[in-house]
């Protein structure tokens, strides 16, 4: 088989807000670089982003970067890694700045600096007053931010393939990474794109879940990639429910809501936040108020017809914050809630949103394979950023705001390790035909006719698998039974087949392809999850209540070779400062 | 209720025409449901879409002979039955996936970034709330496409005028105190057709699902253009 | 120097055309309601003093510049093939400057007979 064939100095996959980040430092720098998005890369979901990022910039309140640093380790609930929870809180400040710089439109105070707002799990002095760090652009931040980076790589002129569908990652024998095989949806035609450098950058895998705030393209595709590749999944059981989804339909209020002065109640009027996190109230961190909301309604206390949600009670803001603070939660509410939250409460439960977990990376974006006695092996020419990659900062429950720090701040340390990297190496490594071989059949073995399960109806039954069996509360019992229905829902895959076998714009293939990735990432998340006998962040047990910080204060790592894991000792020693020891986490 | 749905796949047919669906009404569906549901019911059926909450602008389509995105229109609000479209103008790939790149480069056309000549300041580049507000309403395009489509004027000239969606996001940049590219801009606009073209028909302003308006934008472009040129 | 056809003064001019072809439509239409001239001398003596016969031919080049935009952008929107365009483009230009010649022509023996 030809294959059509493109060279390029850098690849990245994806074109959310790392991404663009990375690739606008390599097009500044003057490398050929691709950037290869299943959508036109203002699609990508960072757009959706609302509340903003966090970077202690002290507009506000007084703040630093080391404020900002326990914070997120604390809401780590302490299994983030310092080193790189250190390395993000210090870059926020300048990476925020070049933002501004490269024309995102943040709202402003009256002296003309940026609009920081309040945020869950923000304080100041290490544990003391609310802090307020969070930078937006009214409630549209990754709208603004990633429209802005997308018009830089206008500018730097930036090489894109829209809409073509990564499918593999070309590995040779001696187990470095030589590029991809993606495929051109248009035409349904593959070609290879050949790299000395290539980077992951694409994004989370909500879609796992049948109720999420993730787009339809969030399949963890780059995830997926990784562990055909021989790579491991990191922290895969740690899932982030957003507290505040529209009811039923999981579209998301950010915690800006509640940042700007909203508060959540159930039906009886009561502010329950209050019973919860008596300090930090309704801005507890996310995990915290998620569980809190769950349990509300567990025990009678949900609201409407079937007592299945609580109410997000903003009309005391008054109309002109909403107008000006909240304008998109506005028209969200309205459209997706048929309420006007100047006047009506929004019915709100939580809905699957984040990956904590991913791709193991370093702080400068080097895909690596942990081992147990904690040192990691490089994969050469391989970068993960954002939320497909674990780095980890976010541990075990990531902070508001601080996912698109992350994306930007870790896209661009990619990008800046990546044009390192190529001043020493100025050469693509040799490709034969064999190693192609592997990911051209993962195309063919859709190309199977005749009579099978069709892609919707197992996506379907596995998408409620998982939202009955990798939930909010999970026990041993519901996760066991999990692992099972997720094993056998992998076993009919094989049995599926494609009905339409046409080449232009194929989106049923491009599913199928989705569908192998996310049962691929949903294995991980559940026998990561099963294994892990604590309770922890977003990983919530009733059988194991309590954090166990003497058996797993570890990250969990999970290969698809045999369904193994292992685990990697968690770094307590930042680069600079001291070390932020275990704490009971209250709010 | 019933739907009927473009189609057409160039792998097989040789004409598009118009296919027949019935489906299931759920409380709440919105366009972009229905048509998903049309897609579990048909797997060869095409369209584009994401986010599922009026961000991404994937899903622009034409509903009824109106440009709008699936995502936030209730199809209770749709009258029966409901036909529905590729965007207009643009040549279809696919069923309801249409070729966008003539668009993408009118809004590359624009230089659609801040260009900002001075030193930069190791802080923030300082800006009035006051001046910030005048990015409201700009700022928040989501490219859906619905407005440029929608315009005869962009029908008769895409190649050669910039579209509402476009000019909306040249004037997003003159309208931003920090851009010191102004005269440049204003230059560039020059010309019978990149600019001046809009007849002020305001299909655009119908038709933006994120009630944005292209045409008050293009006017005070021409009302900037014509202060610097007196 | 551009290469193109004009696009701010040609938007610049139909405006201000039209703002004077509106006001003089305006000033006229009042002054044939309550001033109309009762016979063809009458008339031809009024058309004679110099204010209303520069006014009328101010309003007849407001009139062809309008016009001549207007064509144009139609033209421009719907005549792609471009010697079907410069060939229309050139007839309305020779009708417009003939139109415009013979008012003058017309104003111009008004003044003299009188």
């Amino acid at each position: 088989m030809t294959l059509a064939r493109r060279r390029f100095d850098a690849l990245i996959i994806g074109a959310g807000g790392a991404g663009l980040n990375a690739a606008l430092q390599l097009a500044n720098a003057n490398l050929r670089v691709a950037v290869v998005s299943k959508v036109f890369p203002t699609r990508s979901h960072t757009v959706a982003a609302q509340g903003g990022v966090n970077a202690a910039l002290a507009n506000v309140f007084e703040d630093n970067w080391h404020w900002h640093m326990f914070d997120t380790v604390k809401g780590s609930d302490y299994l983030g890694d310092q080193d790189a929870i250190e390395f993000m809180c210090r870059e926020a400040i300048p990476t925020v700045y070049e933002l501004e710089h490269n024309g995102v439109p943040f709202s402003r105070l009256d002296n003309g600096r940026i609009y920081q707002r309040a945020f869950g799990g923000q304080s100041q002095n290490f544990g003391g007053a609310q802090a307020a760090r969070t930078c937006a652009a009214a409630d549209r931040t990754g709208h603004a931010i990633l429209h802005t980076l997308y018009q830089q790589n206008i500018r730097a002129r930036t090489h894109f393939f829209d809409e073509y569908f990564g499918v593999d990652l070309i590995r040779d024998d001696d187990g470095a990474i030589l590029g991809a095989l993606t495929l051109e949806i248009e035409t349904g035609e593959p070609l290879l794109i050949e790299a000395k450098t290539t980077l992951l950058a694409t994004g989370g895998c909500g879609q796992v879940f049948r109720t999420t705030s993730n787009a339809h393209i969030n399949t963890g595709d780059g995830m997926a990639m990784a562990l055909r590749a021989g790579v491991p999944l990191m922290d895969m059981e740690f899932f982030q429910f957003h507290p505040t989804g529209i009811s039923g339909r999981g579209m998301l209020i950010t915690e800006g809501v509640r940042g700007e002065g909203g508060y959540l109640v159930n039906k009886d009027g009561e502010r329950f936040m209050e019973r919860y996190a008596p300090n930090a109230k309704d801005l507890a961190s996310r995990d915290v108020v998620a569980r809190a909301i769950v349990t509300e309604v567990k025990e009678g206390r949900g609201c409407g017809p079937n007592a299945d949600h609580v109410l997000l009670k903003v009309d005391h803001l008054g109309e002109d914050i909403i107008a000006k603070r909240l304008p998109g939660i506005r028209e969200s509410s309205q459209i997706f809630a048929g309420v006007d939250p100047a006047v009506e409460p929004i019915p709100v439960f939580p809905t699957a949103h984040y990956v904590m977990g991913g791709i193991p990376t370093d702080r400068l974006g080097h895909v690596v394979i942990p081992s147990s006695d904690g040192s990691e092996e490089i994969v050469p020419g391989l970068y993960a950023a954002g939320e497909c990659a674990c780095v980890s900062v976010h541990g075990a429950n990531r902070l508001g705001g601080n996912s698109l720090l992350d994306i930007l701040v870790f896209g661009r340390a990619a990008g800046q390790q990546i044009i390192d990297h190529l001043k020493d190496s100025p050469e693509h490594r040799p490709m034969s035909d064999a190693i192609i071989e592997k990911a051209v059949s993962r195309l063919s073995r859709w190309e199977q006719e005749g009579e099978g399960i069709s892609v919707r109806e197992l996506r379907d039954e596995f998408r409620k698998v998982m939202e009955d069996h990798a939930g909010v509360f999970r026990t041993d019992e519901i996760m066991s039974e999990g692992v099972e229905k997720v094993k056998a829902v992998r076993e009919k895959l094989k049995d599926v087949r494609l009905g339409d076998q046409s080449k232009v714009f194929n989106t049923a293939r491009i599913e199928a392809l989705e569908l192998e990735n996310l049962i691929d990432i949903g294995m991980s998340i559940v026998l990561s999850a099963l294994e892990r006998k604590e309770s922890r962040g977003a990983h919530s047990r009733p059988d194991y209540t309590e954090r166990d910080d003497v058996n797993w204060l570890k990250h969990s790592v999970y290969f698809q070779e045999g369904d193994r894991l292992d685990y990697k000792p968690v770094q307590t020693k930042p680069l600079t400062v001291e070390t932020f020891p275990p704490k009971p986490r209250v709010y | 209720m019933k739907f009927f749905v473009y189609r057409y796949n160039p792998d097989v047919d040789t004409a598009p025409h118009m296919q027949e669906y019935d489906v299931e009404v759920t409380r709440g569906m919105m366009l972009r449901d229905a048509l998903m549901e049309i897609k579990r019911q048909d797997e060869s059926f095409a369209f584009r879409h994401s986010c599922g909450e009026g961000v991404c602008g994937s899903d622009a389509v034409n509903a009824n002979g109106k440009n709008m995105l699936g995502c936030t229109t209730p199809v209770v609000e749709l009258k029966e039955p409901v036909n529905v479209r590729p965007l207009p103008g643009r040549p279809v790939i696919r069923d309801l996936v249409v070729d966008m790149s003539q668009f993408y480069q009118q809004y590359r056309a624009v230089k659609p970034y801040l260009i900002h000549k001075d030193p930069l300041p190791e802080q923030e580049i300082l800006q009035s709330p006051e001046d910030r507000d005048k990015l409201d309403g700009l700022y928040e395009c989501i490219m859906c496409g619905c407005c440029s489509t929608s315009c005869p004027s962009f029908w008769w000239n895409p190649d050669k005028f910039h579209g509402p969606q476009a000019l909306l996001q040249a004037w997003r940049f003159l309208a931003d105190s920090r851009d010191q590219a102004t005269e440049e801009r204003l230059d560039d606009l020059e010309g019978p057709y990149k600019l001046f073209r809009c007849h002020t028909i305001m299909n655009c302003v119908e038709s933006c699902p994120k009630s944005l308006n292209p045409t008050k934008a293009i006017g005070k472009i021409k009302e900037l253009m014509l202060k610097h040129s007196i | 120097m551009s290469r193109q056809a004009s696009g701010l003064r040609a938007w610049a001019l139909q405006r201000i055309s039209a703002a004077y072809l509106g006001l003089y439509l305006i000033y006229m239409l009042g002054h044939l309601s309550f001033n109309a001239p009762e016979s063809f001398e009458a008339w031809r003596t009024y058309v004679a003093d110099p204010g209303v016969s520069i006014g009328m031919l101010l309003f007849v080049v407001a009139l062809l510049i309008h016009a001549w935009v207007g064509i144009r952008d139609v033209l421009i929107d719907y005549v792609h093939p471009i010697m079907a365009r410069v060939t229309l483009l050139s007839l309305f230009a020779i009708g417009f400057v003939g139109c415009g010649l013979w008012f003058a022509k017309a104003i111009f023996l008004a003044s003299v007979a009188a």
